[in-house]
């Protein structure tokens, strides 16, 4: 039986229960503040002793308009705000956007473009992963993995800093191409950190995913079906976990990834370890695309239209997607066919993610809840943008 | 009045001599000598639970960054040494903040409560031959009685903050403890079976052949791994340490503690942690007792040349790193599988444990002489 | 954890995706492996715990002499000068344009002696830039950079408001035209805190106070 609530308040009072032992639910905050909070989510939980009766997540803490501050922008200055909104896939994000100018505006880019891309992209994919699955044994008690995880995040940083000039807001990739091209000992460079990074993922199944400990907290808790996670249209790992092997790379190709043979990694259950299994392994195949673009990328210039024209959209509506570390990057523009988009929306993965926590916690624990939200993963930027 | 330490006799049992033995004597000579020796060993259980405290979270400090690629305190002194010296200073001079619905009788006395109760058992550890405050004859029945008398304090604080996530920490604390204190003393009572003894100090003489943990048959095996798995939640570190889950209750039942009562439950938590390591090396690992081979006299007087203090030491801080070392690598465990833990597996075991250690000890049935 | 994947292709739409499945955790580990995973796990710590090279933290105030950048990283940013002193912005304004939040403000006056419009100030605001680059990217004249001076931090907030140019006249190109003697009319200094007062219209020592100028903010 569902109760129609309009204000926080009709939710806010609290039932007891006569006859079930006198126990009385109550209210708990896992507020905006919090050390495990990963960003400033506010997450009312409705618990019963130690059993999570209901979720409420209360999003909007980290809201800072980017959507209306890209009404004032044009379009190649709105690729700097994307990198704040999902932060750990920065590129990404400007590629959500950069191809939807693209296509929209009609520029045609070439093979070298499409093959940078998408190698930065899967670095950073890889950067992600890695920093997700440090906060995971941070959040379920194993400290030493977070500073693992964050020491090999460095190596790929520094890449990052040799060949973009920024660590985390990376404002790189524009419509057109990509700012900077790459340096020479680019591929030695990333041939060495994908050896690193082998070798890593390994020290990470010892450490953590052999762990007896860490298996028992995430085997069986938390199921996603994959009929609800359709319906609540998660996308991303926690999509794949459920057993849809939905990604946007082999579904719509994009990049150079139709290049690059790799796997789409599945779950069968749809509970923490799947989610938590299915991102390990695709940093396995994020290293194996990596492999396969490294030796040959196409020769060509690396911007196809000049840093200071002016780009118009005709007027219409377009409306492109990538596959971010999260899950689907929807861009949508309307534009009334001026230098700057009218309206400017995205669809962004940690949205929809993070509303499958009222469904999957209810019926466990409070510790369960701490697992359930580190395996899906979200970033908070990414919701309030 | 001697204190110069005979190296050559040191088993014997009349060189034991504590603290209280001392004051005793002198009661009926030296009143003054008497208090003098009372006095002394409250200073020096004071300046014990000091200087543990110092060191003990500076060594956390630094292995924990060992353990995670980085240094660890580099700054206040060199590296780092001065660090628990600030930190102590700082908590001296926070702002105490109490919660103004909090009950503060409860509130003032909890972390007080937490602190005797790990500082009395400090009293009856034996340090060495003549490093002992009192050797009361029911030595670890004592030490079992007072370490539950944390959980006081732990429940007390969690209910008296007057806040959810503390109180959510204190219920979980109680049940957490009070579960493994019995695995604790399943495993207790197998040395005492062997031992014949109660007392710390004769255990730790019964061990002159050799220590329990080899000589105990496998029963010392396996109730030396129960021990150490029921410490650790005992003193509520990582992998159970829930009751202050820091990622998920913020700070569990001492979040709203501050300033130097704070200071006093995070000192509680190491000096318990030095209090189970020291107990854990006494009664399996030998305490004080020198490693001793039967029939090797020259390595023997080679090893007894350490003296026994240091012995001791050396125990206990390897047992320490031993609890650092499974802090900093693995999750912490779910109320529920801690419970069933204790409750379906370590409980069995234990009581497996010490029925093979009755019927060994009964029947004599040895396969080396013990 | 090898073992534990299986290879099949799906059909998803009308595409054969090769996919990876994860095979479930049915039940727990049996007692001897669970120990022995917890095993591993300590043996992985304590190689690193014993390897002090593997140490990857830096101290830093004291490694600041062998701090390096590379050539990229966008830190401070800074007008080009010449070995001549001189720099290469013609205030065209294209970089005040591309900038998305507007932290610089291109000042121009018209020049005395070459009748034409030349730099007069060029206003950065640290408080406000976001180091996207874009200016660096727009500037048709190599005109700008970021440089690598990261250690910004201020008492006054007012200090982050900076002038980048040290002289206000023509650029490089147009100095090495004319002749040397006729250059320092051509040139007046500009100091680094000679802009506006940002905030509030309050009185710093450093700051000169801002008066009505063409041009001005």
């Amino acid at each position: 039986m569902t109760a129609i609530v309009r204000t926080l308040d009709d939710v806010l009072i609290a039932p007891a229960h006569p006859g079930r032992g006198a126990t009385q639910e109550y209210f708990l905050n896992m507020g905006p503040q919090h050390p495990i909070a990963h960003g400033s989510l506010r997450i009312i939980l409705l618990l019963d002793g130690e059993t999570i009766r209901k979720v409420i997540p209360v999003p909007g803490y980290v809201h800072r308009g980017i959507e209306k501050m890209c009404e004032h922008l044009n379009y190649r200055q709105i690729i700097h705000l994307t990198d704040r909104m999902d932060y750990l896939s920065a590129l990404m994000n400007n590629w959500a956007v950069a191809r939807t100018v693209e296509k929209a505006a009609g520029i045609e880019i070439n093979d070298r473009i499409e093959t940078i891309r998408t190698i930065m992209a899967e670095l950073q994919r890889i950067q992600s992963h890695a920093l997700w699955w440090g906060v995971l044994g941070m959040d379920l008690g194993a400290f030493t993995a977070f500073l693992y995880s964050f020491r090999d995040r460095e190596i790929i940083g520094e890449i990052f800093e040799e060949i973009i000039g920024a660590r985390l807001t990376m404002n790189y990739i524009q419509p057109g191409g990509v700012m900077y091209d790459i340096t020479p000992d680019f591929a030695d460079k990333v041939k060495k950190i994908l050896s690193y990074m082998k070798r890593m993922v390994e020290e990470y199944d010892t450490l953590l995913s052999g762990n007896v400990i860490l298996q028992e907290r995430l085997r069986g808790v938390g199921i996603l079906t994959q009929s609800r996670a359709i319906s609540l249209g998660c996308t991303g790992p926690v999509l794949r976990a459920s057993g849809f092997a939905y990604d946007l790379r082999k579904v719509e190709p994009y990049g150079a990834y139709e290049k690059a043979q790799f796997d789409v990694v599945v779950g069968t259950t749809g509970d923490c370890w799947d989610r938590y299994y299915v991102r390990i392994e695709e940093m396995r195949q994020s290293i194996r695309i990596i492999e396969q673009l490294i030796d040959d990328i196409p020769a060509g210039p690396t911007m196809v239209t000049k840093f200071n024209t002016k780009i118009k959209l005709p007027p219409g509506r377009y409306y492109n997607h990538v596959e971010t570390a999260r899950g689907v990057l929807g861009v949508f523009i309307y534009s009334d066919g001026g230098e700057k988009p009218y309206r400017l929306h995205f669809r962004s993965p940690s949205f929809n993610n993070m509303w499958a926590i009222t469904e999957i916690a209810p019926g466990w624990r409070i510790a369960d809840m701490i697992a359930i939200q580190s395996s899906l993963d979200l970033v908070i930027p990414d919701i309030d943008r | 009045m001697d204190f110069i330490y005979s190296m050559t006799t040191c088993t014997a049992a009349a060189d034991v001599i504590t603290l209280a033995d001392r004051a005793a004597a002198a009661v009926d000579t030296n009143i003054w000598l008497s208090i003098l020796y009372m006095v002394l060993a409250l200073v020096g259980i004071g300046a014990l639970t000091a200087v543990l405290g110092v060191v003990l979270i500076y060594a956390e400090r630094k292995i924990a960054g060992h353990f995670q690629c980085r240094l660890g305190p580099m700054r206040v002194g060199p590296h780092g040494i001065l660090q628990t010296v600030a930190d102590t200073l700082k908590l001296l001079l926070k702002e105490d903040v109490v919660p103004a619905s909090a009950d503060k009788a409860m509130h003032f006395a909890a972390p007080l409560m937490s602190l005797m109760a790990t500082v009395l058992v400090l009293g009856v550890i034996p340090y060495s031959p003549i490093l002992q405050v009192t050797d009361v004859n029911i030595g670890i029945l004592y030490v079992t009685a007072v370490s539950g008398l944390g959980v006081m304090g732990i429940l007390l604080g969690g209910w008296s903050s007057n806040n959810k996530w503390s109180l959510v920490g204190g219920m979980r604390a109680a049940a957490q403890m009070i579960s493994y204190e019995i695995s604790a003393t399943l495993s207790v009572l197998v040395m005492v079976l062997f031992a014949g003894t109660l007392s710390l100090s004769g255990i730790v003489q019964s061990q002159e052949s050799g220590w329990w943990i080899w000589r105990a048959h496998g029963t010392g095996l396996v109730a030396f791994v129960i021990f150490i798995i029921a410490s650790t939640a005992e003193i509520n570190r990582t992998p159970f340490d829930i009751p202050e889950g820091e990622s998920e209750l913020t700070g569990g039942f001492h979040t709203e503690y501050s300033g130097l009562r704070f200071a006093f439950f995070f000192l509680s938590e190491f000096i318990n942690m030095f209090a189970a390591s020291a107990i854990a090396a006494t009664l399996f690992l030998g305490g004080w007792m020198p490693f001793y081979i039967e029939g090797f006299e020259t390595f023997n007087k080679i090893t007894s040349l350490i003296p026994p203090a240091l012995w001791f030491l050396g125990k206990t801080a390897f047992l320490i790193f031993i609890f650092m070392w499974f802090r900093w690598t693995f999750p912490r465990l779910r109320v529920d599988q801690l419970m069933r833990l204790e409750w379906k597996i370590l409980l069995p075991i234990g009581f497996i444990n010490l029925i093979a250690a009755a019927v060994i000890v009964l029947t004599k049935f040895y396969f080396f002489p013990v | 954890m090898t073992g534990q994947i299986k290879k099949e292709i799906r059909k998803v739409g009308l595409k054969d995706i090769p996919v990876a499945v994860v095979s479930p955790l049915k039940k727990a580990q049996s007692g001897l492996c669970a120990l022995a995973s917890l095993a591993k796990g300590m043996r992985l710590t304590f190689s690193y715990f014993r390897r002090p090279s593997k140490i990857v933290t830096q101290q830093y105030p004291e490694n600041r002499a062998t701090l390096k950048f590379p050539p990229r990283y966008r830190a401070m940013l800074k007008l080009i000068y010449e070995d001549n002193g001189y720099h290469r912005c013609t205030a065209c304004g294209l970089c005040d344009k591309a900038c998305p939040n507007g932290s610089i403000k291109v000042i121009t006056r018209k020049g005395a002696a070459t009748g034409r419009v030349e730099l007069d100030r060029y206003i950065w605001r640290l408080d406000s830039c976001v180091m996207c680059n874009a200016c660096v990217q727009a500037c048709p004249f190599d005109a700008l950079e970021m440089g690598h001076e990261f250690e910004n931090a201020v008492y006054d907030r007012r200090l982050l408001v900076f002038n980048l140019n040290r002289y206000a006249g023509p650029p490089a190109s147009v100095m090495l035209k004319t002749e040397e003697s006729l250059r320092p009319a051509m040139m007046e200094k500009r100091d680094r805190y000679d802009g506006p007062v940002p905030l509030n219209g309050a009185q710093i020592p450093i700051v000169k106070p801002l008066i009505s100028q063409e041009g001005g903010l």
